[in-house]
């Protein structure tokens, strides 16, 4: 077991969600908002490959690969095995901490047929309807 | 002699949700008309003073550009947009007309202003652009003023600052009023006000502060040239950050505006607003590059 692994060979570099070393005068990265997770420096670089991965949804061939083969599609395009993970769980939340920009999850999600809202609800820990009562209309996401 | 001049600047959300429930027909339910009891009043300014070009500020949602090469700022100088496909289909919509003679000269000006824009031939279009210019018009008047698209970086800090946004839109106005014919210019700005779509934060609004914005925005946009993107974040969530975007509309206007309309809307997870402010004329907002 090399420095970067931990116990059970994951990477560290898959799972820390490291406070960004960065120094600006614009964002206190130390201190973000609780709950907030700003896509740069390490973590943009991390989530790079799974936002192109994203980013290929763009494409009507690819959606309907994924439609016919999704586990195919993935192993296709090199995602490691946490990466496919977070995708077979749906998980949002360890999606954007991982350094996914909501922007692409939305691309993701939407292939899973899931909403912008009910990607939020999850990434809360809600259920989507324990979210919509927060709201004030239901009908206009 | 007749000279470009900047007639006014408008505010609107760009939200996708907003753009396909006026493709859709659903304007008139109760959980959208108050918002779009917003827009017709745009639709009469618009058709009123007849622009002949609209100068939309949006950002980039991973439609237009990737992380492979992500522009601080750009703009179009296409003579035809197309409709992206954000993954779910295009828009049932023509292809959006640009305005290339201005444009060109509008990459100059900038560059030479030391704006350094990327300046774009192919320039598919999203929702942050598409969503406001559907509800500007009625279908029938689509696309009847040509657009040209500046894109701000806020998916991927470092993101500009908002005086920088600020002094951007000092420096579109300049570029106007030196264009040697009829021009008539309104600004867009767009986004949301309060609002964050990822981490546990998610659907974090504040009215308040949305209403603090709209009075500072039309009264003091210095003030808000000021703040950090911290500031942004902590007050409207760290979607609001692209705020940043209205203040390059308002940086184009004159130092004080006559505002003819203001709405807003909160009703699900992002303040909508929607303002017109006419330009007063006269010289460009004051602050100065420090």
């Amino acid at each position: 077991m090399d420095s970067k692994t931990q116990a059970g060979g994951r990477p560290r570099w898959e799972t820390e969600v490291e406070i960004l070393p960065i120094k600006s005068r614009l964002i206190d990265f130390e201190h973000p908002p609780a709950g907030t997770y700003l896509v740069t420096g390490r973590r943009a670089q991390r989530g790079y490959r799974f936002s192109k991965f994203c980013m290929s949804f763009m494409k009507p061939d690819v959606r309907a690969k994924w439609k016919d083969d999704a586990e195919g599609y993935m192993r296709d395009f090199g995602l490691s095995e946490y990466e496919k993970g977070l995708i077979r769980e749906q998980n949002w939340i360890g999606m954007v901490r991982y350094g996914i920009s909501p922007f692409m999850i939305f691309k993701l999600s939407a292939a899973f047929g899931v909403g912008q809202n009910r990607t939020g609800a999850a990434m809360r820990g809600e259920s989507y309807e324990e979210f919509m009562k927060t709201r004030n209309v239901k009908d206009a996401s | 002699m007749a000279r470009g001049r900047i007639i006014g600047g408008l505010g609107s959300p760009h939200a996708p949700s907003i753009g396909v429930a006026y493709n859709t027909g659903k304007h008139e339910t109760p959980a959208w008309k108050p918002l779009f009891d917003g827009y017709w009043p745009m639709q009469r300014w618009l058709a009123a003073k007849q622009p002949d070009l609209i100068v939309i500020v949006a950002n980039d949602h991973a439609n237009s550009f990737f992380f492979d090469r992500y522009p601080t700022f750009a703009m179009s100088v296409a003579a035809e947009h197309e409709i992206a496909d954000e993954g779910w289909g295009k828009w049932p919509l023509p292809p959006v007309p640009g305005h290339p003679d201005f444009a060109w000269q509008l990459a100059h000006s900038l560059v030479d202003q030391e704006f350094d824009m990327a300046v774009c031939q192919e320039f598919p279009l999203d929702h942050g652009c598409l969503t406001p210019l559907t509800c500007f018009f009625p279908p029938e008047r689509r696309w009847s003023v040509p657009v040209i698209p500046i894109i701000v970086n806020v998916l991927q800090p470092p993101i500009p600052s908002a005086k920088r946004c600020y002094d951007l839109g000092r420096a579109i106005r300049r570029t106007v009023e030196a264009w040697p014919g009829k021009l008539d210019v309104v600004v867009v700005g767009t986004g949301g006000l309060s609002h964050q779509l990822g981490g546990e934060r998610f659907g974090f609004n504040d009215t308040k502060w949305d209403n603090e914005f709209l009075d500072l925005v039309e009264t003091d946009p210095e003030r808000l040239a000021r703040m950090t993107h911290q500031q942004f974040m902590e007050k409207g969530g760290a979607e609001s950050v692209e705020e940043i975007l209205w203040l390059v509309m308002r940086g184009a206007l004159s130092p004080k505006v006559r505002r003819v309309h203001r709405n807003y809307y909160l009703p699900m997870v992002t303040g909508f607003a929607q303002v017109i402010f006419e330009d007063l004329g006269g010289e460009a907002g004051a602050l100065e590059a420090a």
